[in-house]
């Protein structure tokens, strides 16, 4: 009928101009960072790689920690806050075991080296584990039936507990590891150079991914993961143990808390009982950053505020500077919660999908 | 256990003449009177033996006894004894605090000081309860609040602007003095409506979301704030100097009457030039408290309050009903912002200073706990939580740290630890008592039957 | 009968609290002459002379924390000088109390602390003067309370406070508003950091460097001592190449050091405070650039807090150096340093002359706080335990020498003592 044509185009003419709004700003704000980093590239390409490579590194070592998070979140939609607090005290452990059981120094062998941090990532990854299993035993599994804030606080309290543990054990002081890496460049290109100490946290990290992408994707386990973070009912229904299968997942979440934490203290060189706040808070930013529940997509995150952080202070041109770094990180967090809380990648949890 | 330990209880009890029936069927005063009168016994019998002994101990054990044994409420007007009458020991206090015995372990009754830093918390707990208590949002910024009350302090009531010269009623300027310089009241009401104003704008864009990224997201907002007040002294570069950076804005004017009020009714004219400006300032601090439980109390009865109990257990069920949800919880948010900034404000004025590193994530959460233990959603166990945690925080801790090196010869630095046994008292609360000690009947009904917000684990999957 | 019940309990209730403020009222006042300040913020009165003490002079100093060896030998240093004058000051006796003015929690000094034990000072009359603080910060605090006391200001002699605006015209509003009753009440013993900046900066230049990186910790202390060091290396001809701040948080400054690398500085100033993570900022920067010179100030003193990477820097510290100090000062390095057993910092040598100068004042005026204040100012060291000096009328100190370190292990070796010139402050 005549009278319907009208009435529709206009509809559709004022949704489109509001609902465009949004995106067109985002882009608008995505082309002048590529802007930005174009021309920084341009004013000096070789520099502009060495920064890059400062800023994959430290991404690997935020993914480790942001994997872990949103493991549990996806199964769980619980924001683990003590999970960058394991992660302070694998970097702890790491340090007592390089140092202490070990007796690493500058002068031992390369195959002691080797030998000292693969025993060292397999005990710390599977302490933990445990630790990780244990807390969500007694702290979050008896509140099973209460408002969805109950377990949230508790995992606050949790955090500050841990913290606590640290400073009784080691002090509220930075603890220093030795640093026992291998100096020198893996390559230098014409002014790009890549350290053995960035290789190694790649070598670490690299093979601790690829195990855990096998893990969720070719094991029963993985599957039961997969399955529960789904949908919990349909999973219970099918047979698969729910408390189990969530016990495996901080026990996972747990060792890539420990795998991260041995890294750190390699790469960083130092410890202190509020590094996994700090940390955490970023790797939860990346986490958010790549889709809260995606795997791939805590990877991307964090690799994303690994290159943002290592631009934002190293570039010359017009780069806010370190004064702002922290401010930057949280602004992105609180913008993509706000503006787009499903991430880059979009979520995978019992409700996303 | 917990029914185990109390039936072996009356077991003994009865085989010692007085069962669980028998003491049941004594009248009620009788039973509050000796419950009552043995705890008191106890906690004397620990003072005489391992604290400080005075006389007065017998006086507070009275005054305490008379509090609490009758059953005020069966009186006309019988609910407002009680309260009245801890209204009457707070601000007799400074004049009797000195002769009050030493409490085994936590040694010494607080100093006026530490008290009025304990009514300021009070305030700011009251205000969290409002966004955690009433609307259960969870609120792990509220620091910013604080901050932002402090620096509005700071911006009015101090020489920060030098090269504007404004005086509305300040006391106190000094020669050649420069800066804003509103009378600290009018600056105590701005402060408050200003956070209240960028409470709204936080709450804006962030109330849509489900708890948990409420929770980040007010965390994000309240690490942003103290980088803002640290970056400050050049704001985005521009050289103009908000906040005076990392030396914060020192020092704030404090509260008067002015001479006229001095001279003709004895009201002190500057309280920071008064000799006894602690006192002073107490006062002052339990007026506002008095003013936010006042509010507090309306507001829970009112239908603002009533919308905020049905949002927090049934979000669905409450829109259903036609309450506005984002109005509702950004007015529980503009509520709790207003108290947080007036106590920013007053505490600035007291420790004469607005400096950045006061504000960081662990007060938001310290503020937190003091709801959770004192009793979520209940006003009298919120001021109790408030109260007893911040002076653990001021002196407890300090006094607990000395207890243990006299006594146990152990050197623990317990004030180190001090977050520790704030997350331990997060953690076991929310495990055994998540309705807090003092709890309101409603949140622990909430709390143990459940409420229709997604549960964590399904019941239905349980050990499936 | 409910009502006459109510009636009793009220008459109860009042008779109780009666009683409670008349027992108050009845404690017998302790029979002492002079009221020491509580245990909750002060250690107990130290006093080995005949008799009883006439009045206390507080030590106001952030005893907890990293910083705590320190201050703990600085208010030892404290008791060692007034032991020297025999416990008096002119012929009054004169106790000590060391009080704290940080907390655990904070790890350093914590504000509320500071207003509160200000405040302790101004109500509480045996106390005459107060020697600190240790932080500037904590300074900005209670300068302004002491001076409102009634019945006269506090005065107050600072052995470490380095920020400039205490005394002189610095930010907006400085000095005068840290003197609301318009009179001074504040002096110190060390040169400021608008000396302190600039000495490095002389000595940089010395090195033969032409560009500089200035870099601060984003704390009163750091941010103010970067300040005064771009501002005289600007001066001098260098070109300042960046500044930047650094956060004590971050885990790792290698995109910062490779920013410094790219902006070809030779040399790179680091105000703030060791304690600032200032170790691990100085290895990274070394391991981008090992070649680049080091300029610390003194937040930098402490070759342990510094470590191994910091061997071959250049660190400021106001004053002569231990070593170098004559007369009365080599008495107290042997004498002091024998009764601790080591090398006395050289913070403990400013904590014995403020304690001297203190009492000083306090022995031309005894029980008259007013008077005891102003008398500060103009007041005549002679053979002091840092030499012969004078405090000037805004509370500075006239000796200004900063000697300039070289960190050789574990210990700073001086190298050059400089005397920046006027046309450098400011």
């Amino acid at each position: 009928m005549a009278t319907n044509a009208a009435p529709v185009t206009s509809i559709a003419a004022r949704r489109t101009v509001g609902s465009y709004a949004m995106p067109a700003i985002a882009a608008l704000l995505v082309a002048a960072l590529v802007l930005w980093l174009v021309i920084n590239f341009t004013k000096g390409p070789a520099y502009f790689f060495t920064i890059s490579f400062i800023g994959l590194t430290n991404g690997a070592v935020y993914a480790l920690v942001a994997l872990g998070y949103t493991l549990v979140y996806g199964i769980l939609e619980l924001i683990n806050f003590a999970h960058g607090d394991v992660f302070m005290l694998a970097g702890l452990f790491s340090a007592s075991m390089i140092d202490g059981v070990f007796g690493v120094t500058t002068h031992s062998s390369t195959g002691y080296l080797v030998l000292a941090i693969v025993g060292s990532l397999l005990v710390a990854m599977v302490a933990c584990g445990l630790i990780n299993a244990t807390i969500e035993r007694i702290a979050y599994r008896p509140l099973r039936s209460a408002p969805r804030l109950a377990p949230l606080i508790t995992a606050i309290g949790m955090s500050f507990v841990l913290e606590d543990i640290a400073i009784g054990w080691k002090g509220p002081g930075y603890t220093a590891v030795p640093d026992v890496l291998p100096k020198g460049n893996v390559f230098s290109v014409s002014g790009v150079t890549y350290t053995w100490e960035k290789f190694i946290v790649v070598l670490i990290t690299l093979p601790v991914l690829l195990a855990l992408i096998w893990l969720v994707q070719r094991t029963r386990q993985g599957k039961a993961m997969r399955a529960t973070a789904q949908d919990r009912d349909a999973a219970a229904m099918m047979g698969i143990n729910v408390n189990r299968t969530i016990s495996f997942t901080f026990l996972i979440a747990g060792a890539l808390a420990g795998a991260g934490g041995l890294v750190y203290a390699l790469y960083f060189g130092q410890i202190r009982y509020d590094t996994g706040f700090q940390l955490g808070l970023i790797a939860f930013t990346a986490a958010v950053l790549g889709g809260i529940g995606n795997l791939p997509g805590a990877v991307l995150g964090a690799l994303s505020i690994g290159f943002i952080q290592a631009y934002n202070e190293g570039l010359n041109w017009h780069a806010p500077g370190s004064n702002w770094t922290q401010s930057i990180v949280f602004s992105i967090l609180i913008l993509i919660l706000v503006f787009r809380p499903e991430g880059l990648l979009g979520e995978r949890t019992p409700e996303g999908g | 256990m917990h029914l185990r330990v109390s039936e072996g209880w009356w077991a003994a009890l009865g085989a010692a003449g007085m069962s669980h029936e028998r003491w049941r069927a004594l009248p009620r005063t009788a039973r509050r009177a000796v419950t009552t009168g043995v705890w008191l016994a106890i906690l004397l019998v620990l003072i005489a033996f391992f604290g400080v002994w005075k006389t007065t101990a017998l006086a507070l054990a009275a005054v305490v006894a008379l509090l609490v044994v009758p059953v005020w409420t069966r009186l006309p007007y019988g609910k407002f004894v009680v309260p009245l009458a801890a209204l009457g020991l707070a601000v007799a206090y400074p004049y009797y605090f000195g002769s009050m015995p030493q409490v085994p372990i936590f040694g010494p009754f607080p100093q006026v000081s530490t008290m009025v830093v304990m009514m300021i918390f009070t305030m700011m707990a009251l205000g969290l309860n409002f966004v955690v208590g009433y609307a259960g949002l969870l609120d792990l910024g509220y620091v910013a609040f604080y901050a932002m009350g402090a620096y509005m302090a700071g911006w009015f009531a101090s020489s920060q602007f030098a090269h504007q010269k404004l005086d509305f009623g300040a006391v106190g300027l000094y020669e050649g003095w420069s800066g804003f310089h509103i009378s600290l009241w009018l600056v105590l009401l701005m402060a408050g409506i200003a956070t209240a104003i960028v409470g709204v704008l936080i709450g804006l864009p962030t109330l849509r979301l489900r708890g948990d990224y409420l929770a980040i997201v007010t965390l994000g907002f309240g690490e942003i704030m103290p980088q803002i007040a640290r970056n400050g002294d050049s704001l985005f570069g521009t050289g103009f100097n908000l906040t005076n950076g990392t030396n914060g804005i020192t020092p704030i004017d404090g509260p008067g009457f002015g001479n006229w009020a001095e001279q003709h009714l004895h009201l002190p004219a500057n309280y920071l030039n008064a000799a006894n400006f602690d006192s002073l300032y107490l006062w002052t601090a339990i007026v506002l408290v008095l003013i936010t439980v006042f509010c507090s109390l309306r507001l829970r009865d009112s239908r603002l309050g009533r919308a905020w109990i049905a949002i927090r257990e049934d979000e669905t069920a409450a829109a259903a009903m036609g309450i506005p949800l984002m109005r509702t919880k950004t007015w529980a948010y503009a509520t709790g912002a207003f108290f947080g900034g007036v106590a920013g404000a007053y505490y600035a004025s007291y420790k004469s200073g607005a400096f950045p590193d006061d504000f960081f994530f662990n007060i938001s959460v310290f503020i937190l706990c003091m709801v959770i233990l004192g009793g979520v959603g209940n006003i009298w166990g919120v001021i109790f939580g408030a109260c007893f945690l911040a002076y653990l925080d001021r002196e407890g801790l300090a006094n607990v740290g000395a207890w243990f090196s006299d006594h146990l010869h152990r050197q623990i630095d317990v004030p180190k630890y001090e977050f520790g046994i704030f997350g331990a008292i997060l953690v076991i609360t929310m495990l055994f008592r998540p309705e807090g000690l003092i709890p309101s009947q409603r949140r622990a009904a909430e709390f143990h039957e459940g409420v229709h917000d997604e549960p964590l684990y399904d019941a239905e999957t349980a050990g499936a | 009968m409910s009502k006459k019940v109510s009636l009793l309990a009220f008459v109860g209730v009042a008779a109780i609290v009666a009683a409670v403020v008349a027992g108050y009222s009845g404690v017998a006042r302790s029979a002492t002459q002079v009221t020491a300040l509580p245990s909750s913020a002060c250690g107990p009165i130290v006093y080995k002379g005949s008799g009883k003490p006439d009045f206390i002079i507080a030590s106001d100093l952030p005893l907890q924390g990293a910083i705590r060896k320190q201050t703990v030998q600085i208010s030892r240093a404290m008791i060692w000088a007034l032991q020297q004058k025999g416990w008096k000051a002119g012929h009054w006796k004169i106790g000590y109390q060391s009080c704290d003015d940080s907390t655990a929690q904070a790890g350093g000094w914590d504000s509320a602390k500071c207003a509160t034990n200000a405040r302790l000072y101004a109500s509480n009359t045996s106390v005459m003067a107060v020697v600190g603080t240790f932080n500037s910060g904590c300074a900005e605090i209670e300068v302004p309370i002491l001076n409102r006391s009634h019945p006269g200001p506090v005065a107050m002699v600072s052995p470490a406070n380095t920020y400039p605006g205490l005394t002189k015209k610095w930010a907006a509003g400085e000095p005068n508003k840290y003197y609301p009753t318009g009179r001074r009440n504040y002096a110190r013993v060390v040169a400021s950091d608008d000396f302190q900046g600039p000495a490095d900066a002389m000595y940089t230049k010395s090195l033969g460097v032409t560009k500089v990186y200035v870099l601060n910790d984003r704390q009163v202390y750091g941010a103010g001592v970067a300040g005064t060091y771009a501002a005289a290396a600007k001066k001098l001809g260098l070109k300042v190449v960046g500044t930047a701040g650094w956060d004590a948080k971050q885990s790792s400054y290698e995109s910062l050091a490779q920013h410094i690398k790219s902006s070809g500085a030779q040399a790179v100033f680091l105000g703030g405070i060791a304690c600032n993570n200032g170790a691990k900022l100085m290895q990274d920067i070394k391991s981008v650039n090992p070649k680049i010179h080091l300029q610390m100030p003194d937040g930098f003193s402490d070759p342990n807090a510094n470590g191994a990477v910091a061997n071959g820097a250049y660190i400021s510290v106001a004053g002569q150096p231990p070593q170098g100090l004559k007369g009365f000062g080599a008495t107290f390095v042997k004498s002091f340093g024998k009764s601790i057993g080591a090398t006395p910092n050289p913070y403990s040598a400013y904590g014995a002359q403020a304690m001297l100068v203190a009492l000083q004042a306090v022995g031309l005026h005894g029980g008259d706080r007013a008077a005891v204040t102003r008398s500060i100012f103009g007041l005549r060291i002679n053979n002091g335990v840092l030499g012969s000096f004078t405090i000037n009328s805004s509370g500075d100190t006239s000796l200004t020498p900063i000697t300039i370190y070289k960190q050789q292990g574990k210990i700073l070796k001086p190298v050059k003592t400089l005397i920046p010139p006027a046309s450098l402050i400011g």
